[in-house]
This record gives structure tokens, sequence and C-alpha cells, in this order.
């Protein structure tokens, strides 16, 4: 059998209109993800959708949808109006705003809610916290215990001199301790939740949150509680600039610093798109200032510094 | 008379393959452009909407490991990508990569900038590549497979897209193009005008993956050495520099199923390069078992 240039040019075009019309009568044609999170495969919680898998692309609608929630909850929680616009947009919102360094409102904070609220468990990244409207609409509506949600609101964000001061506590307190003689006690309570803040099904997490830290008092009230309480694990909020652990990276991290930790200049540049700034520029400003998302710059130089 | 017909003829044949590779770039572009304006709350009435990932069947290829073993695709890739995957892999068990000689519009692209080339260079286009460096750079692409399978695994991400110029192409304007996107597409912008199709020789991930059906394809290029009159014609057709006078049946691993080599396209002797149905093991077409030298694997036709 001879196969021809018409041939084939038939035989091309046929699979393709074939295939692709089969799968659509079969429902298997699909250029877009279904906004339905995956569902967890095992333990307490097998079959219920994973709020880990939400992705940006998702619209606070089909967030709610999926998770069987009223949208206007988290309308309210992320002070959005359209239900409509993806959860990817969270990021450029909050970019202007003066989160605690390190620290970041993105999809992810969606998941830490999500989670929050229905009691599903999730993982979420040592950067992410919530606004503080979030913790609001969790204290009233959440089911997960009130212990994780006092944890997440000792790291919420408040607009307004008042909320910041409260939010940038956990950070400030860990990168001034020196200077002025602020308790690191507070973040010691926190800063292992912090790392991995786990709704339910973590331990490990659960247990690390020691005492609860009423959010509208962390400053002051921390003092009393677990003063001991050992930080076992890094956070993005813990330690900054030249007070961080050396190879993690945070809000005040400088190239410089990534440079002394064993990140060529080729290797930033592979990152930041060829750009490189000044040796004592915070990365994430440096990021921010060229409009780029300072939480994939960040997870790619962390990846680098890891795999060193 | 007779030989203008033929001539004729020759070019009508050749047509086919133009028509179908323009109708799937014109597709895909379109395509890509109606969902990218989606991204940005645009949208086009009639025009498609989907984003180039969704419609690129190695999005399926390297989101087979975390679908067996998470059940989900790797960020960005859907079922479409599945679908297109497999009918590309029944394409080229049939006939080998004609996704790429036929389909791939960034292959298209190529073809159209090696069009320049030629008229720049003439005779010498396409020849500038020395022999040692090119048999080498020929493996390239496979080791780009593995890095893009690897850390397509790991990261659950498209990783390959801020290093692909087919994604750059279609996407220049969206704002969603790494650096490293831009300048690999400039670089294959450049070698095209002296290397035909330089990125499936070298680099193309999928190319990889379907050049590994060019070793068990049922419908292969076979030359009827009795009739060939030696004149190399199919040589200098070839895109991907393959030496088709050399084999009785063409296994190279880079082989596009372009047909160009053909007596319907280059080979000026009637019925001597065909594509016929290889049934079992490698046999020559006319009767003659191939010698082991005729029907080497991967570069062994070279």
């Amino acid at each position: 059998m001879k196969v021809t240039y018409k041939t084939i040019g038939i035989l091309v075009v046929a699979s393709f209109v074939v295939g692709i019309g089969a799968a659509e009568l079969s429902g298997l044609w699909k250029t877009e993800s279904t906004k339905e999170p995956v569902t967890i495969k095992e333990g307490e919680f097998a079959g219920m959708p994973n709020p880990s898998d939400i992705r940006g692309s998702y619209t606070w609608s089909d967030v709610a949808k999926a998770f069987g929630f009223d949208v206007n909850l988290a309308l309210k929680a992320f002070g959005a109006s359209d239900p409509l616009v993806k959860v990817n947009t969270l990021e450029s919102i909050y970019e202007g705003a003066s989160l605690p360094e390190g620290a970041e409102i993105g999809t992810d904070s969606v998941r830490l809610f999500v989670s929050l609220l229905t009691g599903l468990p999730h993982t979420s990244e040592e950067s992410t916290i919530l606004p503080f409207s979030a913790i609001e609409v969790l204290r009233a509506e959440g089911k997960a215990s009130s212990d994780l949600i006092e944890e997440a609101a000792g790291r919420a964000y408040k607009p307004g001199a008042a909320g910041e001061a409260a939010t940038a506590a956990p950070a400030a307190s860990v990168a001034d301790s020196a200077a002025d003689a602020r308790p690191a006690a507070v973040v010691s309570s926190i800063a292992p939740a912090a790392a991995k803040t786990t709704a339910t099904a973590e331990p490990a997490a659960a247990q690390a949150v020691t005492t609860p830290v009423p959010s509208s008092s962390v400053a002051q009230a921390s003092t009393t509680t677990t003063v001991h309480t050992p930080s076992p694990t890094k956070t993005g909020v813990e330690g900054t600039g030249e007070g961080a652990a050396p190879g993690t990276i945070t809000g005040k991290t400088t190239f410089k610093e990534i440079k002394a930790w064993g990140l060529s200049e080729e290797q930033i540049k592979s990152v930041t798109g060829g750009e490189i700034g000044n040796d004592i520029a915070a990365i994430r400003d440096w990021v921010v200032s060229k409009g780029l998302s300072f939480s994939e710059i960040k997870a790619k130089l962390q990846e680098m510094l890891d795999a060193r | 008379m007779k030989v203008k017909t033929a001539r004729l003829g020759k070019k009508g044949s050749r047509k086919a393959r133009r028509i179908v590779q323009i109708v799937f770039f014109i597709i895909v572009a379109v395509t890509a452009t109606g969902g990218a304006l989606k991204e940005k709350g645009i949208t086009i009435p009639i025009i498609p909407e989907a984003s180039l990932h969704s419609i690129c069947p190695f999005g399926g290829v390297v989101s087979i490991w975390q679908f067996l073993n998470v059940g989900t695709m790797v960020k960005k890739v859907h079922e479409s990508s599945f679908v297109l995957a497999g009918i590309a892999l029944v394409l080229a068990l049939l006939f080998g990569p004609v996704i790429c000689g036929w389909v791939c519009p960034f292959g298209t692209f190529q073809e159209w900038l090696a069009a320049l080339g030629r008229k720049i260079f003439r005779k010498k286009y396409n020849t500038f590549m020395p022999a040692k460096l090119d048999k080498v750079l020929r493996y390239l692409r496979y080791l780009v497979l593995a890095w893009v399978s690897y850390m397509t695994v790991v990261t659950g991400k498209l990783v390959f897209q801020d290093y692909d110029p087919y994604f750059t192409l279609f996407n220049l304007w969206t704002g969603e193009v790494a650096i490293t996107g831009y300048i690999a597409l400039a670089l294959v912008i450049v070698l095209s005008l002296f290397v035909e199709r330089p990125f499936c020789k070298y680099a193309c991930p999928y190319g990889a993956v379907l050049g590994v059906f060019n070793l068990f394809r049922i419908f292969g290029i076979k030359r009827n050495a009795p009739t060939c009159i030696s004149c190399k014609a199919c040589d200098k057709a070839c895109p991907m520099n393959i030496k088709v006078s050399a084999s009785k049946v063409v296994r190279n691993h880079q082989c596009i199923s372009c047909l160009e080599c053909t007596s319907e396209a280059a080979c000026p002797v009637p019925a001597t390069v065909e594509m016929l149905a290889l049934p079992g093991q490698v046999k020559d077409t006319f009767g003659q078992k191939s010698t082991k030298s005729d029907s080497k694997a991967i570069g062994g036709d070279k």
C-alpha cells in the first residue's frame, strides 16, 4: 500500500477532526480546568475537596461552589466585590499594602481561608497570611479549631497603623529583638505553626500552637506565653535580612546575601529575567518594582539554594 | 512537455502538505490568541478560546506521570492535551512523526524561514553545520526531553514554557513570556536562516518523543535500489539532512514524514522513493532483505 501526500493530508486532518469530535461528544475535550479541586484521597476527610488544589484561575464563585459555602463570605473576607473575578488577582491587590516582611496575601491565602472555614486540611506556605477581614469571618463562621484561627489571626494583616503594628509584631520582634529587647516569645509560639499552618490532621502543627495568642494583643500578651517554646522551623516572617537563617529568603533578603549563600549572578538572572538589582537592594523590593511576582521569584531562588 | 507536466504534478502534491500546515498554523494562532484575550477579559465571538498549552500534545506527554500517580494534570495542561497526544501517538505508530512534518506550527514557521535562507544562500543553505558537531547535537533533544520530563515531574509545572520558542511565538504580546523564551525564539529565527528546522533537529523534546516511532512505524520511506539513479535529489530535499540515497528503508530517528524525498516530490524516477507499509521487521520493499547498514536505527542511514 502506497501512501501519498494526499493520503497523509486527508488522514491527518481526519484524525484530528474525528478524534477531537469524538472527545467532545464523550466529554473528554476540556481546554479549561473544571474548577473542581481534586478530592482528598485518604484519612478522615477522604472524598472531600482539597483546599490545596485551589488554583489562581478559580473565581471566588468557583471556590465557594466547590467547597459549599456562601460566596459572600469569601468576598467579605478578602475585600472583593465581584464573585466572577479570579482569586489570583489578590497578589496584585495587596502588592502595594505594607505587609509584614516576607509575608504575602495571594492564592495560598484563599486556600488557608477555605481550610480554616471548612475545617479541611491544608498546609500553607510559610509566607502566607490572611487579611484581618478574613479573620473576622473565620471567627464567626470557621469550622477549624479556634486555636488555629487565632494563630492565623496573630499573623493577619490589618490595614492602618494599629493593625499593622499588631501584624508586624511577629516579624519585627525577631528582627529587632536585639535592638528593642521585645521578647521573641511571641514569635516562638507562632513561628512553628506559621511554618506549617494546617487546619486539621496535622498534629505537629497543632502542637506547635501551645497557647493561642489573641490577635488583638499579640505584642502585649505574648510575653506571658510560651517563652521557652523552641522554634523548630524557619518561617517566612521569622527572620529577615541579616537576622534571617542563612539560606532562607525573606522579604528583607538582599542580592548580596543570596550571592554569599552561593548563588551566582547568572543563576539569579536566570530567575529574574536577565536583570539583577544592586547588591544592597532587598530582592522583594526590586522584584516588585519590576512588576514581577515575588512569590514566584522567591520560590525559584529558594529552590536553587535548597538544591545546593 | 511530459517533464513539465510531471513537475507541475509534483508541485500539486507538495501543495497538499503546505495547505495542511497553513491550516493548522492558523487554527493554533487564532485559538491561542483567543485564549490569551480571554485571560485579559476580552471575548471575541466565533473565535475559539483555549490556551496554547491546552492544544499542545506535549502537555499530555509530560502530564502522564502526574496523572497516573496523583490523578491531576500538570498546571495549565488540560484533558484536551491527552486527546491530542493520543491522536499524535496513533499517527506516529502508523506514519512516524507526521505531527512534526505536517501539523506543528513551529515546524511550519521554521520552514518559512528556511525559504528565506534558501533565497539568501541558495545551494549552500542547510549545509553549514559541521558533520561531526551535527551528529552529536542531534541527540541533544533527548537530553532536553529528559530534563523537561524530570523537572515537570518534580515541580508539577510546565518548566519548559520559559525556554520554549514555540510558546514565545504565539504569546509574544501577552506579557507571559520569560526573557529566556525571547532569546530562544531569536536564536531559532537566526539559525533557521542557515539550517533547516534547527529547533526540531537539536532541541525539540516532543520531536524526540515522536522521533523514536521512526524505529517501528508501520508505514515508512523505502528506496527502490534497482531503479535509483543515485542523483541524490532525495538527500538534497530532506529538511533533516537524512541520506535517503544510502538507505533502502529510512529508519532515521529524525525523519519527519514530510515526503519531500519521495518520487511524488524530489525523486525524479517514478516509484523509486515511496512511503509504503513496513510489515514486521525491516525488509527491502522489492523482495531483497535489507542489509544491516541499510537499516541501521538511530542515525544509521545518515
